[in-house]
């Protein structure tokens, strides 16, 4: 018989989880690590770590991931799921036999650390906020796994495009830029993530980039006075986003139509695709430019070391 | 225990003075909020003399959420009044038959995996309410419309279905993802930040259904606190006064929750409140809940709009917040009075 998955997030853990996701968790600091042997049986709970896996090419060393992994991944289907982002399974997880658990901490998971290490598992907690702290946790994960070359090779190229992207768009008018994370709550991108240095590489003001939350709950009112240039929306809501921010006549970004649905997670995963999510946010910021710049086109067409795909969008 | 029978004048000034206080509300709620319009051009905004980012906020933003505050204010006030009427029971709340349960599944399958299946967030009110009528045939059809209707077999199934709609919650809620989590983690707490005012039209419509039924009945109402076989023997008809109050009630409660999620406390507290302030005669209790309620949820709102500027606070956390000592307080002064008579 299989292991049992005991699920068990209640509600307070839901709410705890989100308020420490509010107030930002500790960062744990991406030092050096000790030459260790790389992983060869290893488990991710969180689909951005799962992602950067993948991309490295080694996914085959995956023996366990969480449930949202699964289902950005189908190509992992076969793989046992070792429970939810709060809830994982210790049971399911041992059972799977990993040298290497790696995790991002939201608060059920931090607590599962200390359990994990008791038993003996080697855990790594990753928290990427700045554009360069997720680099480094690519180049990190891939030193873990035995993929150290192409995780170079994955940050350089995702730098060389930023790159590229920067002087192509060096002296374009920066348009009032949101991103909208959740329609209702609504969420946007604040200031000093990753996300918001990529709106900035774009040639894009983030209006929200003075809050001091990566990803504040603002309110409609608060946004409307902002009058947004460009709204990039990356809700998963099904309703078209030019529909829904139609009713705000006043809107800039309403009025000359410059609003833009962002296939959710392509843009907001700290994974390892932030070139292409730099690409899709130059696109739709400054699309003509992009189409007209020889120099990105070349930049661009540069082989890559793999096309990757951040999941599947809804 | 003081008998304050409503006379037609008392009952006119309450009333009056009641409006008023929601007005004066509603005016503050128009004029707050964190982008720090001037109060001309809320006035401009209101009477369709501007354009621009003030006919935005004050007209899209501000007033269907200032009207939607009073609706669903009034409306779980009302509904609270009814039901510890109706139940003879100082707990009850509006949430207390379970109407709320269903409701709550309904609008939170919705949040879920609504945009696993394609289905907008805007079909949450429209999921919620449908919840909330199917809670409200269960709830009849376990208790027996037809017959007797039995008090306790109500409030047992409401707790029972109360009971098994969170566990159902709980099991969804570990199913969904972060985002999901936020909104049904929100929704739990009450929220009226996506009101519109086609939504504002049907809570309204129901709210005045509720009225309509229950104002003709409050006399009723005030000889059932006598018991139900005294009320009787004075001549009140009292499974049918409960039939039409319970449905016209549940449909109230299902519509207000089926736009602002669980808003907690106005429906307990405004009431009783009501008894400790005015007396015990339901010809006023209901009509003066109704403008209660409203005034105080739109204060609540507003509060919840503009305590951190830029900021969104539920509302159902401050109508805790602020109902809880306020009604201690009352309690303190008044308890004996009206809940310990002799």
């Amino acid at each position: 018989m299989g292991p049992r998955i005991r699920r068990r997030l209640a509600l307070p853990v839901l709410a705890a989880s989100l308020l420490v996701a509010a107030a930002g968790p500790p960062r744990t600091s991406v030092a050096a690590e000790p030459a260790k042997p790389a992983a060869r049986r290893i488990v991710s709970l969180n689909p951005s770590l799962t992602a950067i896996l993948v991309a490295l090419g080694v996914g085959d060393r995956l023996v366990g991931v969480d449930v949202w992994s699964h289902r950005q991944h189908p190509d992992l289907a076969a793989l046992p799921t070792v429970g939810g982002l709060y809830n994982p399974s210790i049971e399911a997880l041992v059972s799977v036999r990993p040298d290497l658990v790696v995790f991002v901490p939201s608060a059920e998971q931090r607590e599962f650390q200390a359990r994990l290490s008791e038993l003996g598992v080697r855990v790594e907690a990753f928290d990427p906020l700045r554009f360069d702290e997720v680099l480094a946790s690519i180049e990190r994960l891939g030193r873990l796994a035995g993929a150290e070359e192409r995780a170079r090779g994955r940050t350089a190229r995702i730098r060389a495009v930023r790159g590229s992207i920067e002087r192509a768009l060096d002296g374009q008018p920066r348009p009032r830029t949101v991103l909208i994370l959740q329609r209702d709550p609504l969420f946007v991108v604040g200031g000093g993530n990753f996300i918001d240095e990529m709106l900035t590489s774009v040639g894009a003001a983030n209006v929200a980039a003075g809050w001091t939350e990566p990803y504040p709950r603002v309110s409609l009112e608060w946004l409307v006075a902002q009058a947004p240039e460009v709204i990039l929306d990356s809700s998963r809501d099904a309703q078209p986003p030019e529909r829904y921010w139609a009713r705000f006549e006043s809107l800039p970004a309403v009025a000359t139509g410059r609003i833009v649905r962002l296939p959710a997670g392509t843009a907001t995963l700290p994974g390892p695709a932030l070139d292409e999510a730099l690409l899709l946010l130059a696109r739709s910021v400054h699309g003509d430019v992009v189409r007209a710049d020889d120099r990105l086109r070349s930049t661009l067409a540069a082989p890559a070391p793999k096309p990757i795909s951040a999941g599947p969008t809804p | 225990m003081r008998r304050r029978v409503a006379s037609p004048r008392r009952l006119a000034g309450i009333l009056l003075v009641l409006l008023g206080l929601l007005l004066v509300t509603a005016i503050v709620g128009l004029a707050s909020g964190p982008s720090g319009l001037e109060p001309r051009e809320v006035v401009n905004a209101l009477l369709g003399r501007s354009a621009g980012p003030a006919a935005d906020i004050v007209l899209r933003i501000r007033l269907p959420r200032v009207a939607l505050a009073a609706l669903v204010g009034g409306s779980l006030s009302v509904a609270g009044v009814l039901f510890q009427a109706l139940l003879r029971n100082p707990l009850a709340d509006p949430f207390v038959l379970g109407i709320s349960g269903g409701a709550a599944l309904g609008g939170i399958l919705v949040l879920a995996f609504g945009s696993a299946l394609g289905v907008a967030q805007s079909a949450v009110p429209w999921a919620a309410f449908a919840g909330a009528l199917a809670a409200t045939m269960l709830l009849f059809g376990v208790t027996g419309f037809g017959g007797r209707v039995s008090t306790t077999g109500l409030l047992l199934t409401g707790v029972v279905f109360n009971a098994f709609a969170s566990a159902a919650i709980v099991f969804i809620a570990s199913l969904a993802g972060l985002a999901e989590g936020a909104s049904i983690f929100l929704w739990l707490i009450g929220n009226l930040s996506a009101g519109d005012l086609r939504m504002a039209g049907w809570v309204a419509a129901l709210l005045a259904g509720g009225l309509a039924c229950a104002l003709p009945l409050a006399r009723g109402l005030n000889l059932l606190a006598l018991g139900e076989e005294q009320a009787g023997q004075l001549g009140v008809d009292v499974e049918r006064h409960k039939r039409i109050l319970l449905l016209a009630t549940s449909l109230m409660v299902g519509a207000a929750v089926a736009v602002s999620g669980l808003v907690g406390f106005v429906g307990l507290i405004i009431p009783h409140l009501l008894r400790l302030l005015l007396g015990p005669d339901h010809r006023l209790l209901v009509p003066a809940s109704a403008l209660a309620g409203a005034a105080f949820l739109v204060l609540c709102d507003t509060a919840a709009r503009t305590l951190l500027p830029g900021r969104e606070l539920p509302v159902g956390a401050i109508t805790a917040l602020l109902g809880g000592p306020l009604f201690l307080f009352l309690l303190r002064r008044h308890h004996r009075s009206v809940y310990a008579p002799g």
